[in-house]
């Protein structure tokens, strides 16, 4: 039995160790927001967070995530700054990579809430994008920056 | 562009099943459309009113990221009178109501959605108001002139009657549908030409969007398939023992397109079928190297086989001037969407369900119903979100796959392609060769252009599979496949944007060779002109540094003073400043017309320590009237970086007939840091709108390697180019 926190709330389940953490998100919890893209961890659509830190679901054996704090896309509640402002610059085309674009975003923005043009870009160069909304990433992560009394979520300060 | 009346209600007219639709050859009848409940004001096949006053739109089109779904919601909006955000919108099932009256298909391509749709819609959203308004007539017996719609109500000017759509519902299906309408001219617009909220960006940032790929029918296992790694093999045998051994493995079988892993999720069918092993008939003849293709293509380049498409007379001498000329070749590209193509089928008494992200259900629905061998109208179309489609997903041979599966089976599955599957069995953008010549004279003009161009006809493959939706099935395949041959010998998708030149030139030809390859064919973002584009812009380039002549003055000699081409680039121009870089910057620009639409771009580069570096796309567009600004932008700044991708990274190369790529490492795209800075100009216009999709991507190409030859002076013709 394998147990760890997903969106706050206790897992547990019964399921080959060596499972990347993104399949059992989408096909043994049902959680379908993360995306399944390249499965090799280049194109960073499966991005979750494991204790805060942003990760590529895709290539991380669940194993690793045991007794840990998972948060996915549905975890960060829909009115994070980050969604907030993502609505706002009308960022999504497509929207496939969208929900791992965010998830690195807010954990960039929890790491450094101030970040220039220039660390949002190393940040989030692992991020693929076919329908091109690079500027918008930018620009929408820029505006969650300006806001000065935006404090990050709790889950990325443990 | 007006529709006449009868045009319009052949277009939208299916309320009660009575079907005036012009266009019958789908054969099968199509069954009368049941969408919402009898309780719902129905004016047409895409609108309903619910008694609570929601209004829901069907979106004929496939929303794949160009944001046809917000287009589509602000022109029903502006004429119904309801804010866009309160319309709520379904994806429309496969009906003949929602066959696009152009490309006889329910097909989402060529940029053609709002082009072809901006009034159809409007008269539905007109259409439903008026009737609305009828209803509130007879409710409160006044008349006509003294009641106007408002947000979502129907009011009276003196202000003493307020009624909510909702209360109109009632009274509304019971009248007869007022179609003959006048639309709202441009200065009463609310919405159109300012609605700048995408209406599905809240679903895409939470997590709810739903794709194909989370399509979850009750009970569903998940399968993948081992296709052949050549494309005209398949399975002779193979041993499954040590796959089925995996926990949680359920069936391994082969079918015609390969053998099918099916298991209790995507993790442990992908493991067992890392064990299966399979051995496929070996590949047949024809080209199946890069390296064969590209010199096949040259050579046809020097033969004398070309089947022309344009051929105007030259006034000049043809001794006269200096001759230029250029060779030009691209390569095979794969679309690579973000979300792997899939589907799910589910099978039902008379035949299935499918749920797929598609850009043609109708096909895919011909497709299933062929590969089931039921009648069409016995597969139903639950159409998705598409992770990106770039033209991939008109092709419907990951629903031909499901079916198959399903059909032995007998259990709800979803086919999930891996990335690799998805890189490796793609239906490409064909390779291709060009090799034009021309001649330019002392006073700079240009004599005897002759474009001839090199390549696999992608109509020839594409048009056989289309037109089984298109046609009654009983039209064999071989008549269809004769079409598609005759197609081929001229393809149009071969030549676009290389005989349409806006140019005044004196004595054009343009003429093509169809090399067939036994490697699947389809279209990719703007097709044709995502090569001609290339050759044609940068040969122009060429003749202006061989006339002495900057390339925007040059164009600007060549394009008529009052032509949309010349305003555009001037535009473009002008927003880059041409002319007048910053000392160390490098300028290319390339003007291009497609799907109607006219884009221009300047592609500026600087040298670090001796290397190209973009620093900044600058683009003009006249799309005609604009309906949403910031998705115009979007598609503009997308379509660059889809182009900037396959200028810079993008190729396909093939060995022994199977492809060498596999994932994004070696199919590298555009990331966050390699992205230049983007200006985007849209040009006022009032005439009807035209294509936003795809035009911004054939000019970014010519203009980087024009940019390169200006920073460098090295002429680059084949694609991709060479960074230092």
């Amino acid at each position: 039995m394998l147990a760890f926190s997903l969106n706050e709330r206790a897992v547990e389940l019964e399921v080959d160790p060596e499972t990347p953490l993104l399949w059992v998100l989408r096909d043994h919890l049902s959680l379908l927001g993360t995306r399944f893209g390249c499965g090799m961890g280049l194109c960073g659509a499966c991005t979750v967070h494991l204790d805060g830190a942003a990760i590529r679901s895709c290539s991380t054996p669940v194993s690793l995530v045991a007794g840990r704090s998972v948060t996915t896309i549905e975890g960060l509640g829909g009115n994070h700054p980050v969604q907030r402002a993502w609505v706002e610059h009308n960022v999504p085309q497509c929207g496939y990579c969208q929900s791992g674009q965010i998830m690195s975003a807010a954990a960039l923005l929890a790491s450094n809430p101030q970040p220039d043009e220039d660390s949002i870009r190393q940040a989030m160069s692992g991020n693929l994008c076919r329908c091109g909304t690079y500027h918008k990433v930018q620009r929408a992560i820029l505006s969650v920056a300006a806001v000065a009394h935006w404090e990050p979520v709790a889950e990325d300060v443990s | 562009m007006t529709l006449t009346r009868r045009q319009f209600i052949r277009n939208v007219s299916v309320a009660g099943g009575a079907l005036t639709l012009g266009f019958q050859l789908t054969g099968c009848s199509a069954k009368p459309l049941q969408l919402g409940n009898a309780t719902d004001f129905q004016p047409d096949a895409f609108l309903r009113i619910e008694p609570d006053g929601q209004v829901i739109l069907q979106i004929p089109k496939a929303e794949m990221g160009q944001g046809v779904v917000t287009g589509m919601v602000t022109l029903v909006a502006e004429e119904l009178e309801v804010h866009p955000s309160k319309v709520g919108y379904e994806m429309a099932p496969v009906h003949s109501a929602f066959t696009d009256p152009e490309m006889r298909l329910q097909i989402t391509g060529g940029s053609a959605s709002i082009r072809v749709y901006h009034e159809i819609l409007r008269q539905v959203g007109a259409s439903a108001r008026e009737t609305l308004i009828a209803a509130a007539m007879q409710q409160t017996g006044l008349s006509r002139d003294v009641l106007e719609a408002r947000d979502g109500q129907v009011c009276s000017v003196d202000g003493s009657v307020n009624l909510p759509y909702a209360e109109l519902v009632p009274a509304a299906l019971n009248l007869p549908v007022v179609t003959d309408v006048a639309l709202k001219t441009a200065d009463q617009w609310q919405w159109i030409g300012r609605y700048e909220q995408r209406v599905d960006a809240a679903v895409k940032t939470d997590g709810s969007a739903r794709f194909g790929m989370d399509a979850a029918p009750e009970g569903v296992l998940t399968a993948v398939l081992l296709r052949c790694p050549w494309f005209d093999g398949t399975v002779e045998s193979f041993d499954a023992e040590e796959a089925l051994q995996t926990p949680g493995v359920q069936a391994v079988f082969a079918t015609e397109y390969g053998v099918a892993v099916v298991a209790e999720g995507y993790w442990p069918a992908r493991q067992a079928a890392g064990k299966v092993k399979v051995s496929f008939t070996p590949p047949g003849g024809g080209l199946r190297d890069s390296t064969a293709i590209n010199d096949a293509l040259l050579a046809a380049l020097d033969g004398d086989d070309f089947a022309s498409v344009r051929d105007d007379p030259a006034v000049a001498d043809a001794e006269q001037g200096t001759l230029v000329s250029g060779r030009y070749s691209v390569p095979f590209l794969a679309h690579a969407a973000m979300e792997p193509l899939n589907a799910t089928c589910r099978l039902t008494a008379d035949g299935c369900e499918i749920w797929v992200g598609s850009q043609a259900p109708d096909v895919a629905q011909d497709v299933a119903s062929r590969v089931l061998g039921v009648p069409r109208d016995a597969v139903v179309i639950h159409n998705q979100f598409l992770g990106g489609g770039f033209g991939r997903r008109a092709a419907a041979d990951n629903v031909a796959e499901v079916v198959a599966i399903a059909r032995q089976l007998k259990r709800p599955v979803k086919l999930v392609w891996s990335r690799e599957d998805d890189m490796r069995h793609d239906w490409y953008r064909p390779a291709m060769a060009g090799h034009i010549e021309a001649r330019v004279h002392a006073d700079g003009t240009v004599s005897h252009w002759q474009h001839r161009i090199a390549g696999p006809s992608i109509n020839q493959q594409v048009l056989p599979v289309l037109m089984g939706a298109m046609f009654p099935q009983w039209v064999p395949g071989g008549a269809r496949q004769l079409v598609g041959d005759f197609v081929g010998k001229k393809d149009f998708a071969s030549v676009e944007g290389s005989k349409e030149l806006p140019y005044a030139f004196d004595g054009v030809s343009v003429s093509c060779h169809n090399v067939p390859v036994p490697i699947p064919l389809g279209y990719w973002r703007s097709v044709g002109h995502s090569h001609n584009a290339f050759v044609v812009e940068s040969f122009v380039d060429e003749l202006a540094h061989a006339a002495g002549i900057d390339p925007v003055e040059f164009r600007r000699k060549h394009l008529p003073a009052d032509s949309r081409e010349r305003r555009v680039m001037d535009a473009a121009a002008e927003a880059a400043n041409w002319g007048h870089a910053a000392a160390g910057r490098f300028q290319g620009i390339a003007v291009h017309d497609s799907f109607h639409s006219c884009v221009a771009q300047v592609v500026e580069l600087s040298l670090v320590d001796g290397k190209p570096k973009l620093e900044h796309v600058y683009c003009a567009v006249d799309c005609g009237q604009v309906i949403n600004p910031d998705i115009v932008k979007d598609q503009m700044i997308g379509g660059i970086v889809f182009a900037l991708s396959a200028a810079l990274h993008g190729e396909i190369t093939l060995k022994d007939g199977a492809v060498v790529q596999s994932n994004y490492h070696d199919y590298p795209l555009l990331r966050q840091t390699d992205t230049p800075p983007m200006t985007v100009v849209l040009l006022e216009s009032t005439a009807p709108p035209t294509g936003v999709g795809e035009p911004g991507t054939p000019p970014a190409p010519p203009a980087l390697a024009n940019a390169l030859f200006a920073a460098t002076g090295e002429r680059q013709r084949r694609l991709p180019l060479r960074l230092g």
